[in-house]
C-alpha cells in the first residue's frame, strides 16, 4: 500500500472509519467534496450507472441529494440528507439516508421495500506540509445497517459479473 | 444474500424468492460465494441447503476490504481531479497561457 492509500477500520459495531491523505491543499479537497459539478467527476459508481441527480446546499440546514440510475434506466441508489455542521474547509457533519432501487443489480425486495438506512457522517480535513488528511466517520444506528453498508458493494460486485469480488479475494490472499 | 445467510440455513429456493432472483441466478451467486469460502452448500435429498461458513470476524474483514476497494477507486479519481485543479490554479496564477 502506498502512503496515500485508504485505510478502513470498524472500531465498533456501529462505525466505519476511513482515513486517507491527498497530495493537495485542503481548500482544493474541500471544493472537490462540496461542489456538485466536481463531486460528479470523482464519485465513482459501478459500470453502467449514471448520475440522475447531484444537488448540494453546503450550509447548516442545507440539503443534499445524490441519485444514480442503473443500466436499465431505473433508480439504483438514492442518498440524501441534511447538513448539521459546516466549517469550511475543515469539517462537515451530515446525516445520510440511503435506499437502493430496482436499477441496482442483485438487489431484490429486501432492499427495494426496506426502510432507508440512516447514518451520521463526519468529514474532517486537516492540512500539513501541503497534504490534506481526510478522516470520514460513518456512524450507523444499528449493526445491521452498518453491515448492510459494508456488504452492499460486494453484492453488486457478485451480481455484476464476479470480477470485482475475485480481485478482492485475490488481494486478501497475498 | 450474504446478510440473509447470516441469519441461518436456507435452501436455494428460500434464498432466491425474497430476493426476486431466478433459481439459476441464485445458484450462480451461491457458487461464487462458495468459491470465496464464505458459504457452505450441502445436498439433502433434492435440496441444496446453504449456510454461511465464514466466521463473523472473517466476514467483516472481507466486507471491509471490498468497501475499501470501492472507496479507494473513488479517491483515486479524486486524486486525478485534484491534480487538474492544482494545475489550473497554477495556470490562473501565471495568467492565461
Amino acid at each position: 500500500m502506498n502512503s496515500t492509500g485508504l485505510k478502513v477500520t470498524t472500531p465498533s459495531n456501529l462505525e466505519i472509519v476511513m482515513t486517507r491523505a491527498f497530495d493537495a491543499p485542503r481548500r482544493l479537497v474541500w471544493d472537490a467534496m462540496t461542489k456538485p459539478e466536481l463531486v460528479r467527476q470523482w464519485m465513482f459508481t459501478p459500470p453502467g450507472w449514471s448520475w440522475a441527480a447531484c444537488e448540494m446546499d453546503v450550509r447548516v440546514g442545507g440539503k443534499y441529494r445524490w441519485e444514480w440510475n442503473g443500466p436499465n434506466g431505473e433508480r439504483a441508489l438514492s442518498i440524501w440528507g441534511e447538513h448539521r455542521e459546516v466549517v469550511p474547509p475543515a469539517r462537515i457533519v451530515h446525516n445520510e439516508l440511503m435506499t437502493m432501487g430496482p436499477g441496482a443489480g442483485g438487489c431484490g425486495s429486501d432492499c427495494a421495500d426496506a426502510e432507508p438506512w440512516e447514518l451520521l457522517a463526519t468529514l474532517e480535513l486537516t492540512e500539513s506540509g501541503g497534504k490534506t488528511h481526510l478522516r470520514m466517520t460513518l456512524l450507523f444506528n444499528s449493526k445491521e445497517a452498518r453491515d448492510a453498508a459494508l456488504t452492499s458493494g460486494m453484492e453488486r460486485g457478485v451480481a455484476a459479473g464476479y470480477d470485482a469480488l475475485d480481485a478482492i479475494l485475490a488481494g486478501m490472499k497475498r | 444474500m450474504i446478510r440473509r445467510l447470516a441469519e441461518g440455513e436456507w435452501n436455494l429456493s428460500e434464498l432466491a424468492a425474497p430476493l426476486r432472483m431466478s433459481f439459476p441466478a441464485a445458484s450462480k451467486h451461491v457458487r461464487v460465494l462458495e468459491r470465496a469460502k464464505l458459504v457452505r452448500r450441502r445436498v439433502s435429498g433434492r435440496e441444496h441447503v446453504c449456510r454461511l461458513k465464514a466466521t463473523p470476524l472473517r466476514a467483516v474483514a472481507l466486507w471491509t476490504e471490498q468497501f475499501r476497494a470501492l472507496w479507494e477507486k473513488r479517491f483515486q479519481a479524486l486524486d486525478a481531479l485534484l491534480e487538474v485543479m492544482k494545475s489550473e490554479e497554477r495556470g490562473e496564477g501565471a495568467g492565461e497561457v
